[in-house]
């Protein structure tokens, strides 16, 4: 029986040995707060490790083999990190934080549920300051790992308003040869009549006249204009020439991708409740460098309260809010929605796009959802 | 057989089940359909033809979601041949259903990224040439394409495309088509 026993752990142990033998994924993010940039390894395995502080980079030695998502990560978008690469070394890894100029750690700690091991690291002309002793279990009450900071509130001032396609890109055509950037334009321009008038906001267009503008662009000038507010419009068009009605849409990186969504949800809820750790490092940190990560709650809100208008005014189908991975959202540092009011593919939707009134209903309603989020915007920072 | 032994191979097999289940439990195997490999043998001249029955899903004017249809595939001897000739099969679409890829599109070549998780779909240039435009339209792409492959090839878990041999930002203005694509499986009409 003892031999039966021993047989079985040796099965075991067997079929067990080359997850232990698997490098563990930690994953890697940093935020940039005012006078400190943190730096969080994430895993869901826990490991021990030491820490060697250099004037130019911070070395995390660990007892285990490690991955990060790729070998070398360039950090965008921060003032102190450069990049972050991992190293195997014998059956441990060293995590090395490259920095921009000279840094030192101001702290260091670990949370659990889920692993992390976090540094808040200061800009530093000298010497870095020795580095704490690395902690190898839990802190009993350990400083929280703040999400990112949000963008500071501050009221709607400025809106951009993006008319979709122009110039060469004629959008999609109808049947009665009726363009999609002509329909924008005009949607756009009594828009902007329709805010300015009624309410004294800025108002800034992307285009304001029959001409290109590459979607990377669209979404540099409403950043560089400081917009508070990003509204893309179109119409649509589908293969299935019976498809009609209106939706709204806000960015994701998949539509309606689990993984994306779950992602999504847990970096923009501000209670730390990570939850299940997430799988795909690659999806995660391409949603770190997303302008329009810290937006999306509030584009989700835009885009409803648009589409609710729609509904009212236009009389079509509800085809809903939806998500998206728009070129044009993704790069808006706020919140932005895109805008799909018909379908000019369907003939009877197309008839409707030729009449100004119902021209005139379109932007009547993306104004009134615009003027509903603003108010309870405007509410929520009382 | 010894009771001793037959003991040991009990629990041999015991542990062996519950470590099989538990990996099967914690790899999250994704919902698909595993083509039928037919009994259906073919004489050629240099052998005999395997056959696979595969499950394509195409978009109707009647409902939003694809519809399926069943077709067959001579299994290559190359993995590659095979995706090769299921999007040829994609391409050429099905009389009673709508295909949403413009007609003079052809497919330039196809790679593995991500050690064969990823699928490279590089495309003639005319599938933004004669791309209709719209946001829907290029999502009935992007879905019919992605969904289609990953549904009926497990082992593919993203699709990504080029056009030209070029990444390309865009379809048609809408979708940024640089990033792979994940499946969502809600397109499909019965599954």
């Amino acid at each position: 029986m003892k031999k039966s026993i021993k047989a079985g752990i040796v099965c075991a142990a067997l079929l067990v040995a080359p997850r232990l033998l698997t490098p563990i994924g930690i994953d890697f993010r940093s935020f940039d707060h005012e006078g400190y940039t943190r730096v969080v390894f994430e895993s869901k395995h826990s490991f021990a490790y030491k820490v060697q502080a250099h004037p130019d980079r911070l070395e995390v030695r660990l007892d285990v083999r490690a991955d990060l998502p790729v070998p070398a990560l360039a950090v965008a978008n921060s003032q102190l990190l450069e990049r972050v690469t991992c190293e195997h070394l014998g059956n441990g890894s060293v995590l090395t934080v490259h920095f921009r100029g000279a840094a030192a750690i101001r702290q260091n700690f670990v949370l659990e549920k889920p692993f992390r091991v976090v540094f808040d690291l200061v800009r530093s002309e000298k010497a870095p300051t020795p580095p704490p002793q690395a902690p190898v279990a839990a802190e009993k009450n350990p400083p929280r790992e703040e999400p990112p900071p949000a963008p500071r509130p501050r009221s709607i001032e400025t809106i951009c308003i993006d008319p979709g396609h122009g110039g060469e890109d004629f959008g999609a055509i109808g049947r009665s040869k009726l363009k999609e950037k002509d329909v924008t334009l005009k949607i756009g321009l009594k828009l902007k009549k329709l805010i300015e008038s009624k309410t004294g906001l800025r108002v800034i267009m992307t285009r304001d006249k029959d001409s290109e503008v590459s979607l990377n662009t669209r979404a540099s000038i409403a950043n560089n204009q400081r917009a508070q507010m990003f509204v893309s419009i179109h119409v649509n068009s589908s293969f299935r020439k019976s498809a009609y009605g209106s939706e709204t849409y806000f960015v994701s990186l998949q539509a309606t991708d689990p993984e994306a969504l779950e992602l999504a949800q847990k970096e923009n809820q501000n209670d730390e409740d990570p939850g299940e750790a997430i799988q795909n490092d690659e999806l995660k940190m391409i949603l770190w460098n997303m302008a329009q990560t810290e937006h999306i709650r509030e584009s989700s809100k835009l885009a409803e309260y648009i589409q609710n208008e729609l509904n009212v005014l236009l009389g079509t189908r509800d085809r809903g809010v939806k998500q998206a991975p728009f070129r044009v959202l993704m790069r808006a540092a706020m919140p932005a929605v895109l805008i799909e009011a018909v379908f000019i593919s369907n003939a009877s939707e197309e008839r409707k796009l030729q009449r100004e009134d119902f021209l005139d209903k379109i932007a009547l309603a993306i104004y009134n959802g615009i003027s509903k989020f603003i108010y309870h915007y405007h509410s929520a920072l009382k | 057989m010894k009771k001793k032994t037959r003991t040991f191979l009990v629990i041999a097999v015991v542990v062996l089940l519950l470590a099989l289940a538990a990996q099967r439990l914690l790899r999250k195997s994704p919902a698909g359909f595993e083509p039928e490999r037919l009994n259906r043998e073919e004489e050629h001249g240099d052998g005999i033809a395997e056959f696979i029955k595969v499950k394509l899903f195409f978009l109707s004017e009647t409902s939003r979601l694809l519809q399926p249809v069943y077709r067959e595939i001579e299994v290559p001897e190359i993995r590659e041949d095979l995706y090769r000739k299921f999007v040829s099969l994609l391409l050429a679409g099905d009389a009673a259903h709508i295909t949403p890829v413009p007609s003079d599109v052809q497919l330039r070549s196809l790679h593995f990224l991500d050690g064969g998780g990823t699928l490279l779909l590089d495309f003639t240039e005319s599938l933004s040439a004669s791309f209709p435009g719209g946001t829907a339209a290029e999502l009935e792409f992007i879905y019919f394409m992605v969904d289609n492959i990953c549904y009926n090839f497990r082992e593919i878990k993203k699709v990504k495309f080029l056009i030209g041999g070029n990444e390309s930002k865009s379809l048609a203005g809408h979708i940024d088509l640089e990033r792979p694509f994940f499946p969502d499986f809600s397109w499909l009409g019965d599954k």
